[in-house]
């Protein structure tokens, strides 16, 4: 066990080992946080889905809790007014492209997208922001798996699983910016898959499922 | 300052390769021949400097004349290109502008077969003296300030001694075996900050990765250049590429790196040619390489050519993409001078910043203070393009006023139009109003009024352009180019730009303008690196100063300036359209202009695609293509066909 | 093409894998790589895809994850003259999308499509770097400035005299 270090959050003392991840600390002590890319004891996070804002003491601007370690002293608070605005815009941005169609889908009541809403007391509307939907709606290029790219949220917690699990990633992001999807390229004719389903496992709304006989 | 070698080995082996630099130089200027100077870079070239060069070959060989035909690379000057610098023993050097290959033949036949300087074609000696006017009486020329650039124009690209000669690699040989500390001491109090658009500290930068503890370093030179309008990097890299090879060794030394990469744009094939060949010739002299000038210091410099993606300009996902990957951003800290390319520490410069390293070492840190603005110091090189009369590259001292750059040294707006603003520091930038032309161009003022000083691109717009599309424009860029990581750029850009381009179809709504604004700082304030965070600006400037255009957009379908073609038609009036003449029917491409039951002519609205051709070829005399804004305010011409089917019906 | 389509594949892939061994297998090398491949074919064939993840030791999607990212890379072979049509800031303020429309509109396909007899491609690039000569359009390598829509009818009906020409003189020599 390495040294421990104090911190305060939202008021309450917290004892935590040094180096630990703000998000975890909080998670681990019950204080939650937003958050959708996040994955414990990944190297590099990739501060992605820009859910998990703090306020720091000393620091001007809401700071994503996943990128910082614990420190002695630090003071946090996790539902600042700029905090909570940030959190509800990112949210309504994600919700503005995705298809809110919870009844058929397999993630309903577990998604993280129904979870967050709840706790930031908001809908599952994109207040004020036009719907865009992509197309194809599904994606069925892997002989065992399908995609839904208007479920996912491109927090690619996927992908570092399936990198985890098999050494090499048997997906991807591909394309760029707001084009930009999961991909299973070149899965159907080498069938590198080694069908653990950690992905379809860790995904956060339903965006990768099992192929049914009639989807 | 650093002027004398301080390693006696270095010294030594650096002398003896300027000594054959000098012997090769007097040979060329002690020449009795003619020279012709032509700038080669990529901007002479596509307005047929290869052409031009032929044109003397061909004419010299005609006349029986020999000359030395010496190819440099570009001085700046876009408007005049091909820039050709014509010296016959007798006369002072000449600049001609525009050189055709017709004016080539002429300057062959008359002037350096007749001694007739052809008044009318040049623009003016390039030295003071009895017989020329001197092209410093212009402002172009004399409100320059050359530091970057000093030596852009005058080299042969393509040959090191050329650089040699005008002292080049002597700050250098000069750091060699010096205590890197006060290398980097000499670059802080020199002021020097990045020029890739940030403006952070350079000198800091350096002692970061300095004293990072690591056994290996690395440095980069972001060449990069994305911004659509800023061409200033390519012409650097195009006309002197050794100063930027020579700043990168010494802050290799400095910071104790032995390995560099450049990364440049693919786009920019010349570029990457001609710094090939300089790296190869600064490796056979020993600037380059295992041991630099006999040293025990050495550097490798690798070129990686960026793939186009505007956001590897963002220096943690050039890394990414040198290494291999998509270029994605990743938070920051920890910063590349901490942990960098393969994790180690590394120095990121931009190519601006780099060549400006050895001429500061070679004149001291008071001597560059000693220019521009106290905070700012140094000088700033801009792409100045658009409305004005003299566009190109600009190199002024940084604290001169944005009216001063446009409306004096580039000679103003052309065709009489009126200024309505300045774009600068490309899609991260802002658009400036007429007001703020007396903002004086530093990285904090720029950044106090919203713009930023960016890598430098600066595009001056007339009253015909229209300030929401502009902002659509620049959106509809950084959304193409975003990469995709994270949500407030990749879904907020879209929304912003499906908003304005709304609006720019008159399809604008109340709350409209609220919620850009809003959407806007949350985009910046959410966004995970540079470019998401500035990539609202073009909307925040636009809207703070230009609220009204987008207020006629939205509420009564008007493009102010008529630019936005949803809102625009183009009709033929018919008071003042000429009977039989047809000189628009042939320029429309679509077939859009008809003749009336009376022999003139019209537009049919349905098929106008609203190029504005028409408007372009109908005789001045004439003057009857009229635009108006909203649409409906063009009279209805029936086809006389359709007026007969009306009539039936 | 349909009719034989494996040859031209297979020599394709036999050049790259020729290629190949001029790379370390590290992941650094992906990126140069991708470059040569469309360098030398104009454009990236799924088929080579596989192939280069081999050489590398990294899984096909990835190679692809990268191909995707990146603007310069495509994997459809552009036309035999592919116009680029500049939309830098310049060139858009001086009616660079007019041309863009009216090269779309004269050979009848998008920006980044391909005639259907292969002759041109068009595709929108963000900046040339000849912003003084705005509009700027790039045709075969040779830039053209001050482009205006009359100019695009002109450029094209060029390469299709050209084209008769060359076609008339054939069959001439067939004869």
């Amino acid at each position: 066990m390495g040294n421990m270090v104090k911190l305060i959050v939202d008021g309450t003392e917290l004892e935590v080992e040094e180096g630990t991840v703000l998000l975890d600390a909080c998670l681990d002590h019950g204080i939650y946080i937003p958050h959708l890319c996040h994955l414990k004891g990944m190297e590099q996070p990739p501060a992605s889905c820009r859910l998990c804002f703090v306020s720091i003491e000393g620091i001007a601007h809401p700071v994503p809790s996943c990128t910082l370690t614990v420190r002695e002293g630090m003071v946090v608070q996790t539902d600042t007014n700029a905090v909570r605005g940030l959190q509800i815009s990112a949210l309504r941005l994600l919700l503005s492209v995705h298809d809110v169609d919870c009844a058929h889908c397999p993630a309903n009541k577990k998604c993280a997208l129904q979870k967050i809403a709840k706790f930031l007391h908001i809908g599952l509307k994109a207040k004020g922001l036009e719907i865009y939907l992509k197309e194809p709606r599904v994606v069925q290029d892997h002989p065992l798996i399908d995609y839904y790219p208007n479920r996912c949220v491109l927090c690619g917690r996927c992908i570092r699983v399936c990198r985890a699990q098999n050494g090499l990633p048997l997906m991807s992001f591909a394309k760029r910016g707001f084009d930009t999807v999961i991909s299973f390229y070149g899965a159907a004719s080498t069938l590198g898959c080694k069908t653990c389903f950690a992905c379809l496992k860790i995904c956060p709304v339903g965006a990768i499922t099992l192929k049914t006989p009639n989807s | 300052m650093i002027s004398e070698p301080y390693d006696q080995e270095a010294g030594q082996a650096f002398r003896s390769i300027l000594r054959e630099a000098m012997r090769r130089r007097s040979a060329f200027k002690e020449a009795v021949l003619p020279k012709i100077h032509i700038g080669m870079s990529t901007c002479g070239i596509a307005s047929g400097a290869l052409e031009t060069k032929n044109a003397f070959e061909t004419a010299l060989n005609e006349c029986g004349l020999s000359a030395l035909i010496h190819s440099i690379g570009c001085i700046g000057h876009c408007y005049a290109e091909p820039v050709v610098i014509v010296e016959r023993p007798g006369f002072p050097p000449i600049l001609y502008y525009k050189v055709t290959p017709g004016k080539a033949r002429m300057i062959v036949k008359s002037y350096l077969a007749e001694g007739d300087p052809l008044f009318e074609h040049l623009l003016g000696a390039m030295e003071e003296n009895d017989l020329i006017p001197s092209v410093m009486d212009f402002p172009r020329f004399s409100r320059e300030t050359r530091v970057i650039t000093e030596k852009c124009g005058r080299i042969d690209p393509e040959d090191i001694y050329e650089y040699l000669a005008e002292g080049g690699y002597a700050a250098l040989a000069g750091v060699l075996g010096r205590n890197p500390d006060h290398i980097i001491r000499e670059i802080t109090e020199s002021g020097l900050r990045g020029r890739g658009g940030a403006g952070f500290p350079t000198g800091q930068k350096w002692m970061l990765a300095r004293n990072a503890d690591a056994g290996q370093k690395a440095i980069i030179c972001n060449a990069d250049e994305g911004d659509p309008g800023a061409y200033m990097d390519r012409t650097i890299l195009e006309s002197n590429p050794y100063q930027i090879l020579e700043g990168m060794a010494i802050c290799a030394y400095a910071v104790g790196a032995r390995k560099g990469t450049i990364y440049i744009r693919a786009e920019y094939p010349l570029a990457v040619k001609i710094l090939r060949c300089a790296v190869e010739q600064a490796r056979v002299l020993g600037f380059l390489g295992k041991s630099i000038l006999g040293t025990s210091f050495g550097l490798e410099i690798d070129l990686f050519e960026g793939s186009g993606a505007f956001v590897c300009g963002e220096e943690t996902a050039l890394i990414q993409s040198i290494q291999g990957d998509r270029g994605m951003p990743r938070h920051r800290p920890p910063y590349p001078a901490q942990k960098g390319l393969w994790n180690q520490p590394t120095v990121i410069n931009n190519v601006k910043t780099f060549a400006l390293v050895p001429t500061i070492l070679a004149q001291g840190a008071a001597w560059f203070k000693s220019i521009g603005t106290e905070t700012s110091p140094g000088t700033a090189i801009f792409s100045v393009v658009g409305s004005v009369v003299h566009p190109g590259l600009v190199e002024i001292p940084t604290g001169v006023t944005l009216k001063a750059l446009i409306l004096d040294i580039c000679g103003g707006i052309p065709n009489k139009k009126r200024f309505k603003a300045v774009q600068i520091g490309g899609p991260s930038g802002g658009c400036l109003p007429e007001e703020l032309l007396a903002t004086p161009i530093d990285f904090d003022s720029l950044t106090e009024a919203g713009a930023m000083m960016g890598s430098g691109g600066m595009v001056v717009m007339d009253e015909d352009t229209c300030m929401v599309d502009v902002a659509r424009y620049f959106l509809d860029f950084t959304q193409k180019e975003s990469c995709g990581k994270c949500t407030f750029c990749r879904i907020g850009t879209f929304h912003l730009l499906r908003i304005l381009e709304r609006i720019t179809r008159g399809e604008g709504r109340e709350g409209d303008l609220e919620q850009l604004e809003e959407l806007s700082i949350q985009i910046k304030e959410g966004s995970l690196c540079g470019f998401g965070k500035t990539a609202p600006n073009p909307v925040l400037t636009s809207l703070r100063y230009f609220r009204k255009e987008y207020e006629a957009h939205i509420r009564e379908k008007r493009c102010p300036s008529g630019m936005c073609r949803a809102l625009t038609a183009y009709y033929i009036d018919l008071e003042k359209c000429a009977r039989g003449c047809d000189a628009c029917v042939g320029s429309c491409p679509v077939e859009a202009i008809f003749t009336t039951e009376d022999r003139k002519k019209a537009v049919d609205q349905s098929l106008c695609v609203k190029c504005g051709e028409c408007m372009v070829s109908c005789p001045v005399e004439y003057s009857a293509v009229k635009k108006v804004s909203p649409p409906h305010l063009a009279p209805v011409i029936l086809r006389p066909v359709e007026k007969e089917a009306k009539k039936n019906a | 093409m349909k009719n034989n389509p494996v040859p031209e594949i297979e020599a394709i892939l036999q050049d790259v894998t020729a290629r190949l061994k001029d790379f370390r297998k590290e992941k650094c090398c992906l990126i140069p790589i991708l470059q040569m491949i469309q360098h030398r074919h104009a454009h990236l064939p799924h088929e080579t895809i596989k192939l280069v993840a081999d050489h590398l030791g990294i899984a096909p999607c990835e190679v692809y994850g990268v191909a995707t990212f990146y603007n310069q890379f495509r994997f459809h072979p552009p036309g035999k003259h592919p116009i680029k049509v500049c939309l830098g800031t310049a060139c858009h303020v001086r009616g660079g999308s007019i041309i863009l429309e009216n090269f779309e509109r004269k050979l009848r396909i998008k920006d980044g499509e391909t005639t259907p007899d292969k002759e041109f491609s068009i595709e929108r690039v963000a900046c040339v770097g000849c912003c003084a000569l705005a509009p700027v359009t790039v045709l075969d390598d040779q830039v053209h400035g001050h482009m205006a829509p009359s100019k695009v009818e002109g450029l094209i009906l060029g390469f299709e005299i050209e084209k008769q020409k060359q076609e008339r003189e054939k069959a001439k020599d067939d004869f």
